[in-house]
């Protein structure tokens, strides 16, 4: 095997998801087969910025014996930074006075003393703004896209979705069965702020009475109307599953919320009030909690609220997940090669091929209200609350 | 513009009818800018100190009907997600792209887009607070100024407060004392009362919740009931469960404070989630999401231990 001597280096940000050291391992190997070294940077860009805090170094030298047994592991071997933004970095400086500085020019500097070629970054679809001004200033960046919720843009499937899908399944199935023993009806609040996915497929995949999506506002009447139904003819539970960014249609939502502004919160700061946000989820859990109420409220039947929340971002990721991550890695190498920057890797069935960053930002994907899986999921006789 | 002789301060609000800074109603004046980052911070708005944007999605009407801050950004910050039937046209923010430019503030309609700070000189902020008169010179109140962290505008603070003296307004402060020395010294001169904040005592524990450790606060504190002996003081606690909502926290503050007359009190504030909006409209995540308000039992407990030290009556209807 012969070594030009090339370094790419390779990180991560955000919320773990299932399969990131699938995407390393890919990284590493495929690095490896074009004679490269992989280096993985601490916690998203702090193994260069504070290499202080890394006794043990801020950068990781991959070997690809390193990498034997990692794809199926959970975790990630390179640690993840929840914000990942060189351009708003903390720091205390001189005065003991907490400030954020701009250390995108030092990062820059830092990765070239280094000598890495490219950075591959796993991020979620809210970093890629970050990463697309990185590349503007001249790093060669390309992305792998996470996402439990599959909703970065431009790409169909990013990877960590299907392990959260079958987590997602595999509850839903006990919690119907706590709800059989309880004779209750099962509410369960998933991810998904503004895109349904995880939502939808997982209620298909247990047929639930109802799945509620951010892409069509509910109204609970009829979605009452249907667990009636089933309740008359003899069945005494209901699973409905609730994405925590659905909302009721604003004709319900006027009926059924009150709408009064809490005068303390308006004292805080006039410009900052109003009522809760149609998509400002103040804290996970509000969705099940409030539809529970309101069910039992319509249905007269008692129900109970579930919040599978960040649960379903953890375990091993499934096989799926294993060969996208592995993909999403090599393929990125690849890119890298042929000297692409400011790109992403997109998976578009059967292919895994390339997209400028700027088709990712500022997108999210969301469900097509139109698209066969909601078709299936009304054939299903699941209701969607519209 | 104004001349650079007058001072200005970065205003984030000035809020009228207060009752829970200082005595009687007062006219608080918010600063912008906090040396401090506190877990639990109920006002986002206020920490960074330039200008920065914030975006209430419920006020936004649509890019169908409106749609002017689409075409005004130079950053290509805000854009539409654009899905479902009953489609969802309300702007959404990129907050990694935005620059805090403001140019999409004016041109928001219905102010669902708005800048939170602007400069503005000691008259045009007493001008505002003088408006409320008659209340506080019926009810004992005045003004206070507050942040942020107020100490951080010394001079802007310091004249204002002068001025509002010289003009027989009663003055307070509200400050987490987190600032040089010669700071907290020019403005204490034309303060009344200072309310002040013990987060937390020890000080990695105050570096881990609050972003620094505590040592200058706490020498800057005893300086200052040493230095204006003449001055009020009152010590106050976010009580925040799981972090300071112990004894041993409380015990520790009344034993720093009470060798020094001139501190009146101590009171608990108990942590509430009000502020958590705020972070989704500055586009941030609230750390502290899943915690929640100090128990009433909790609440008269840590109390009855502070009435003991001031030699009071327990006031359990204080909550």
């Amino acid at each position: 095997m012969t070594t030009d001597g090339k370094r790419v280096a390779v990180n991560l940000g955000g919320g773990y998801v299932a399969g990131l050291n699938a995407v390393i391992t890919g990284v590493v190997l495929a690095a490896n087969e074009l004679g490269w070294e992989t280096v993985g940077i601490r916690d998203g860009f702090d193994g260069l910025l504070f290499p202080e805090r890394y006794p043990e170094g801020g950068l990781l030298h991959f070997k690809p014996r390193m990498v034997d047994d990692l794809a199926h592991s959970s975790g990630s071997i390179l640690g993840t930074a929840a914000r990942n933004d060189p351009f708003h970095v903390r720091n205390v400086n001189a005065e003991n006075q907490v400030e954020e500085l701009d250390r995108s020019d030092e990062l820059l500097e830092k990765l070239r003393a280094e000598k890495i070629e490219a950075v591959i970054s796993v991020v979620e679809g809210r970093a890629l703004g970050i990463l697309l001004k990185l590349a503007r200033k001249g790093a060669k960046i390309v992305v792998v896209p996470k996402s439990v919720e599959n909703d970065v843009a431009a790409t169909m499937l990013s990877f960590g979705f299907n392990s959260a899908l079958s987590y997602a399944t595999e509850t839903l199935d006990r919690a119907r069965q706590a709800a059989q023993s309880a004779r209750k009806i099962g509410v369960v609040e998933v991810l998904g702020e503004h895109a349904g996915w995880l939502a939808l497929q997982s209620a298909m995949a247990v047929h639930a009475d109802a799945a509620l999506i951010p892409e069509i506002p509910y109204d609970l009447g009829k979605v009452a109307q249907k667990l009636k139904e089933k309740l008359k003819a003899g069945r005494d539970h209901g699973l409905v599953v609730v994405a925590e960014g659905a909302k009721p249609t604003s004709k319900s939502q006027e009926a059924s919320i009150p709408q009064a502004t809490d005068p303390i919160k308006a004292s805080l700061s006039p410009g900052a009030t109003g009522n809760h946000g149609a998509h400002v989820i103040l804290r996970s859990g509000q969705a099940a909690e409030a539809v529970a109420l309101e069910l039992q409220r319509l249905t007269n039947h008692e129900t109970y609220p579930l919040v599978l929340g960040q649960l379903v971002k953890g375990g091993a990721p499934t096989a799926v997940d294993r060969q996208l991550g592995l993909g999403y890695g090599a393929s990125a190498v690849r890119a890298v090669n042929e000297s692409m920057t400011g790109v992403m890797v997109s998976f578009q069935p059967p292919d895994l091929t390339f997209v400028p960053l700027d088709d990712a930002v500022n997108k999210i994907r969301t469900v097509p209200t139109g698209s066969v899986f909601v078709q299936v999921a009304r054939s299903l006789g699941i209701s969607l609350g519209d | 513009m104004m001349s650079t002789s007058i001072p200005t301060g970065r205003v984030l609000n000035i809020q009228h009818f207060c009752t829970h800074d200082g005595p009687g109603i007062r006219t608080t004046v918010f600063l912008k800018g906090c040396p401090l980052r506190c877990k639990w911070c109920s006002n986002p708005e206020s920490i960074h100190p330039k200008p920065e944007l914030a975006y209430n999605p419920n006020k936004c009407i649509g890019e169908k009907q409106c749609g002017f801050c689409l075409k005004t950004c130079p950053e290509s910050a805000i854009f539409v997600v654009r899905s479902g039937d009953e489609a969802d046209d309300k702007v959404r923010i990129n907050w990694d792209l935005c620059t805090n430019c403001g140019k999409c503030v004016p041109v928001c309609p219905t102010e669902a887009l708005y800048l939170f700070g602007k400069e503005m000189t000691v008259e045009e902020v007493l001008a505002e607070v003088e408006q409320d008169g008659t209340f506080y010179r019926e009810s004992g109140g005045g003004i206070t100024v507050s942040g942020g962290e107020c100490l951080l505008q010394p001079d802007f603070t310091a004249a204002l407060l002068a001025e509002a003296h010289r003009r027989g307004i009663n003055t307070a402060i509200e400050t987490a004392g987190n600032v040089p020395w010669p700071f907290m010294e020019k403005v204490l001169q034309h303060v009344d009362l200072m309310l002040h904040d013990h987060k937390l005592t020890d000080p990695e524990r105050h570096k881990k919740w609050c972003g620094v450790t505590n040592e200058r606060i706490l020498a800057n504190f005893k300086k200052a009931y040493e230095t204006f002996p003449e001055k009020r003081f009152v010590a106050r606690t976010p009580l925040i469960p799981g972090v300071n909502d112990d004894e041993g926290h409380i015990r520790s503050v009344l034993a720093f404070i009470r060798p020094h007359p001139n501190v009146i009190d101590y009171e608990l504030l108990p942590y509430h989630r009000f502020g958590e909006s705020k972070y989704g409209f500055l586009g941030r995540v609230y750390e502290l999401e899943d915690f929640t308000s100090p128990s009433p039992e909790t609440l008269y407990h840590l109390r009855a231990i502070i009435d003991e030290a001031f030699g009071r009556q327990a006031t359990p209807d204080k909550a």
